[in-house]
């Protein structure tokens, strides 16, 4: 088996949910700019039809609210906010990602005495 | 939690449902400025409808006149583009419905995006900018 980079573990399935919680709260509203900045949370190169359908299913889940916001100078642009139950939800779901970063935390200490040891295979 | 859209189960709301759905997204698109054309295979990663499926629904609404064939895919036709802002006057109506006693019940902005549009910056304009 050939190793490399490339073999990306990755990210949990459903990260980019929190993710776009967390630019809306933080006062992002544009769909253009939160794919731009998930790139700063360790999504890079997210799709935007995933963006999209994140934001249209939490628009329907009542965790964000959405309008077309009007532009003299171009076309109308989709504007997002958070709502107090997507707020709740981002709260809530903090536990499961601090978890998820001691577990990282965890299997980085014990690599990391590893490679100590070991040269890894090039 | 999945990410996906719950459309109706029957197939007169079906087409309802996915022709808003696919206006609204290209007039995203649009607005967003990452293109004018789609194709089935945009639908399925935006909309999550299977491309085979897609492909019947964009036909239909060139069929309809909202959307336009083109070489590489669909585009909004002018109808489209009209529909795509009958959807933003739904939306922004909230936004721009005054508020009591700021204009009267026959003011035009009850009637149209474009007066509603001119009353609100008119009633910021008289009101100043905050500080």
């Amino acid at each position: 088996m050939t190793v490399s980079r490339a073999d990306d573990v990755g990210f949990p399935k459903n990260y980019l949910r929190p993710c776009l919680l967390l630019l809306l709260a933080d006062g992002t509203s544009h769909g253009y700019d939160l794919m731009a900045q998930v790139a700063s949370l360790g999504l890079y190169n997210a799709d935007p039809g995933g963006v999209y359908r994140c934001l249209r299913a939490m628009d329907e889940d009542g965790l964000v609210r959405s309008a077309w916001e009007p532009s003299t100078a171009g076309p109308a642009r989709r504007s997002y906010s958070v709502t107090p139950d997507g707020l709740a939800w981002l709260h809530a779901v903090d536990e499961s990602v601090a978890e998820v970063a001691r577990g990282l935390a965890a299997y980085r200490r014990r690599y990391n005495k590893l490679a100590a040891r070991h040269t890894p295979v090039q | 939690m999945e990410d996906q859209l719950h459309p109706p189960k029957s197939k007169a709301l079906l087409a309802l449902y996915w022709r808003s759905e696919i206006l609204q997204v290209m007039y995203w698109l649009h607005g967003e400025g990452l293109g004018e054309v789609v194709d089935p295979a945009l639908l399925e990663r935006f909309l999550g409808v299977e491309a085979a499926l897609g492909v019947g629904y964009l036909d239909r609404l060139v069929l309809d006149g909202y959307l336009e064939a083109v070489k590489d895919g669909y585009v909004l036709s002018e109808s489209g583009l009209a529909e795509g802002r009958t959807e933003f006057a739904m939306s922004f109506a909230e936004l721009t419905r005054p508020a009591h006693g700021e204009c009267s019940a026959d003011c035009w902005c009850h009637n149209s995006v474009e007066e509603a549009i001119a009353c609100a910056a008119e009633r910021s304009h008289d009101h100043g900018p905050d500080v």
